[in-house]
């Protein structure tokens, strides 16, 4: 894998990361009487779907040069990655369990990328 | 754990976390497709993954993670982000399986091992929560 390779799989996992957190908070406030109208809902929405739009299409652009049983595994590291910021800026609750399964699925998916 | 009482049947929360699984597999199996279909057609912007829009496979594979966002964005507003992500990779042990039934993609070993660890992983986060739902 070529270094400039490396660095868009990097972009386009923290893409995936902060995507899905600013999803989480439209959804988490979409529960509210304003519903999509407030802004609360519409600006982490529309931030959400912009890192996930940036991720999708930078994932393309790796899927034409690699195959597709190597390069997506890599995704599979923002596992620990969101379980840890949905601790932290969404002050979910982390078991052991939790991270213990998060930590056998990221390894496991680090042994599909490397092979 | 849950932030409001969860929808029954088709809107069940579990259900449409599986709709979802089965959509992010099936479009990434149809974009592989159309990025092999096309990596030859611009070579200088190949990079930007925007001559991928040439292949219908694409096309078709958009309509598949438009409907898994929809049921994501429905499974996000009753479970929490860090119990639906590390479940809805599942997809880590879906696509590789279906890259290797339906695209004729090599598992080596070590591959193996990997998904069978993720499949475990799964099972460990998956367990408490399907204690915690049946004593709801």
């Amino acid at each position: 894998m070529k270094p400039i390779s490396l660095v868009i799989v990097l972009i386009a996992l923290l893409s995936a990361v902060a995507g899905q957190v600013f999803l989480k908070k439209a959804m988490e406030s979409s529960h509210g009487a304003a519903g999509f109208r407030s802004r609360a809902v519409a600006i982490p929405f529309a931030a959400g779907i912009g890192l996930m739009t940036a991720q999708f299409f930078l994932n393309l652009g790796l899927l034409q040069r690699y195959d597709l049983s190597f390069i997506y595994p890599f995704q599979g590291l923002s596992v620990i990655i969101i379980t840890f910021v949905a601790a932290v800026t969404l002050r979910e609750k982390l078991t052991l369990q939790l991270v213990a399964g998060s930590i056998l699925i990221s390894v496991g998916v680090a042994l599909v990328s490397l092979t | 754990m849950t932030t409001q009482s969860k929808p029954t049947g088709f809107g069940n929360p579990w259900f449409q976390l599986g709709i979802s699984i089965a959509c992010v597999t099936v479009y990434e199996l149809l974009l592989k497709r159309g990025a092999a279909e096309t990596a030859n057609l611009s070579p200088r912007w190949s990079w930007t993954g925007l001559s991928g829009l040439a292949s219908i496979y694409v096309w078709i594979a958009i309509v598949f993670v438009i409907l898994s966002l929809i049921t994501w964005l429905h499974v996000l507003r009753y479970i929490p982000l860090s119990i639906a992500f590390p479940i809805s990779q599942a997809v880590h042990v879906l696509v590789p399986l279906g890259s290797w039934l339906v695209l004729g993609e090599n598992i080596i070993g070590l591959r193996w091992i990997g998904i069978a660890l993720v499949s475990l992983g799964l099972a460990v986060v998956a367990k408490p929560v399907a204690r915690l739902e049946e004593e709801l």
